[in-house]
């Protein structure tokens, strides 16, 4: 190798149009909307505005301790008292309401992943000698895997909360809006994410297969399935966080996760419990993060 | 290479997974009264299901309501509304970005801890579980939270909305960059503390830079959630795309809401289209 110099190793490092681009967009961009001046508030540092904070803070107290000195009874009755009336309750339909959405996105999402393939999803796949197709199969085909990609793309482009704000006007007042809002969205996010996964495996065992004569769901039932499955997994678990983090707010909607309660005291101006229910939202997603952690690390290990 | 009994082993732990993963499924179910024959809507709600998703195929191309003389097009109304929504987003990505890279720094094992000795790996230590609790808060609450106590707080205000955005933001890419910093090879670090290169320099100019490009590209991934959280938050009042669609769903124009629903999709699609093709160039 030539030694080179530092102004040549300078100009000689990589640099890419597109990125340097987008870089310089994104920048122009964000310095534009923030030098409009449109996001700067003149109210925000106001004497009115300020008291209208401090009493906010201060409210957001428990409401027994807002006129008492701090006592810890005093505090954990409190909680208790909402933990027993609506607190256990938000949280089991919040997980079961992740639980059922990441379980229909993870079937849905696999199954649609399977003609976003571009290498399952062609005259022919997997074969080393193709004999010619005919154009028009060749065409059908990439039209298959093109309008499941659109399809993916549109799913998960409507975020959970559109999906569930309109299911449920069309539904009705079941938690089905909820879970398939959630579904919905994922199912775009797993699908897309499994598809890569499917295009990224070696051909050699799916060539063995197609040599043996499977068709091409025999290949995917018993080859792409184990083969993909712990990278599967891990999404799924990856995207199940994301469920319960979202699980919480579609509450607010109108299903009874804990959003509802968030909102209903918000409506009833009771602040110090607004404030603890979402405190408990960050709790939930925290333990959702450190089970998925947990199983995706088991996963990790089991393969 | 793993022997055959070991294999067996791994397969039956995976199983214990899976067998988890249904059972939840089947609790999930059960605790919430998921019968698919609640899927199938009455008579008058078929007709209303129909309607609307039939209008996903024929959207209009003018209100479906009266308007008064002078209001925009549809077309430039729905523009308008994506255009706030990408203004929301730029805003909030700028804070997040601000917010995220400064506390990356400060939660950062390589920065605070690793490459320091005595009383200032104490001090580093400290700050890093301080850094470390205050991000993990940051993201554990969803945005959408986070504006519901900007509301309540300072009222509907265009800045509370683009804080509340910008916080969850800030607190995921924190700590995805002090992991891709973290994770990236010793090997360069090494030989700079070997000549004698103080913590800072070498997080400055060896680890950071060689992490840079994940960064960038994981920055612009995070602009498309960005889009989404800033579409929804026009159901809270402001004028972003979710404000148009709650409101012409409201009123029955399901043909206004497919526009904007589509105008969303480009959106979001020419996002993700954009970051994917930086993704691919910077890996």
């Amino acid at each position: 190798m030539n030694a080179m110099t530092l102004p040549e190793l300078y100009r000689a490092r990589p640099r890419n149009l597109v990125v340097r681009g987008s870089l310089m967009a994104m920048l122009i961009l964000i310095a534009g909307v923030w030098l409009s001046g449109e996001f700067l508030d003149p109210q925000a540092f106001t004497d009115k505005r300020q008291e209208n904070v401090a009493r906010f803070l201060n409210e957001l107290r428990p409401n027994p301790l807002q006129s008492a000195s701090f006592d810890v009874t005093l505090a954990l009755t409190w909680a208790h008292s909402i933990m027993q009336e609506k607190g256990w309750d938000a949280l089991r339909i919040t997980l079961a309401i992740s639980f059922a959405a990441i379980t229909l996105a993870g079937i849905f999402g696999g199954l649609l992943a399977l003609p976003a393939a571009r290498n399952l999803t062609r005259s022919e796949p997997f074969v080393i000698n193709r004999t010619t197709c005919s154009r028009m199969t060749n065409l059908i085909w990439s039209i298959l895997v093109g309008a499941t990609r659109l399809l993916l793309i549109f799913l998960r482009a409507i975020p959970e909360y559109v999906w569930a704000f309109l299911l449920l006007a069309l539904l009705g007042p079941t938690a089905w809006p909820a879970v398939l809002a959630l579904a919905l969205h994922n199912t775009g996010v797993f699908g897309k994410l499994a598809a890569e996964v499917i295009e990224d495996l070696p051909a050699g065992p799916l060539r063995s297969m197609t040599g043996m004569g499977a068709s091409r769901l025999q290949v995917a039932a018993f080859t792409i399935l184990p083969l993909t499955l712990p990278r599967l997994l891990l999404f799924f678990f990856y995207r199940w966080e994301t469920c319960v983090r979202e699980a919480t707010v579609l509450g607010m909607l109108g299903i009874v996760s804990l959003g509802f309660w968030i909102q209903d005291a918000r409506a009833r101006n009771f602040y110090d419990e607004m404030f603890f229910l979402i405190l408990l939202g960050a709790l939930i997603v925290l333990l959702g993060e450190v089970i998925s952690t947990w199983a995706r690390w088991h996963v990790r290990r089991a393969s | 290479m793993a022997g055959l009994a070991e294999a067996t082993a791994s397969s039956g732990q995976r199983r214990w997974i899976l067998i988890a993963i249904v059972a939840s499924g089947i609790w999930a179910s059960i605790t919430l009264d998921l019968y698919p024959a609640l899927l199938v809507p009455g008579q008058g709600g078929l007709a209303v299901v129909t309607e609307f998703f039939s209008y996903a195929l024929s959207p209009v191309t003018t209100y479906q309501s009266k308007v008064p003389e002078g209001t925009k097009p549809l077309a430039a109304q729905a523009l308008l509304a994506a255009w706030h929504t990408v203004k929301f987003a730029a805003a909030a990505m700028g804070l997040s970005l601000v917010g995220g890279i400064s506390l990356g720094f400060l939660s950062s094992y390589s920065l605070m801890i690793e490459t320091r000795r005595g009383i200032t790996r104490v001090i580093g230590g400290t700050i890093y579980a301080i850094a470390r609790l205050t991000i993990t808060l940051m993201r554990s609450i969803h945005e959408l939270l986070w504006a519901v106590l900007f509301l309540a707080a300072f009222g509907i205000s265009q800045l509370g909305a683009v804080i509340a955005l910008a916080l969850p933001c800030a607190g995921i890419l924190a700590k995805i960059f002090s992991e891709l910093i973290d994770e990236t090879p010793r090997h360069a670090a090494h030989a700079a503390e070997a000549a004698g290169a103080s913590p800072i320099q070498i997080y400055c100019f060896i680890l950071a830079p060689q992490a840079l490009p994940n960064i960038l590209a994981y920055s612009f991934y995070r602009f498309e959630c960005a889009l989404r959280s800033s579409a929804v938050l026009g159901f809270f009042g402001y004028p972003t795309l979710g404000f148009y669609i709650a409101a012409s769903f409201e009123n029955l124009y399901y043909g206004e809401v497919w526009v904007y629903l589509y105008t969303l999709f480009l959106l979001v699609a020419a996002v993700d289209l954009w970051s994917g093709a930086i993704r691919k160039r910077l890996a």
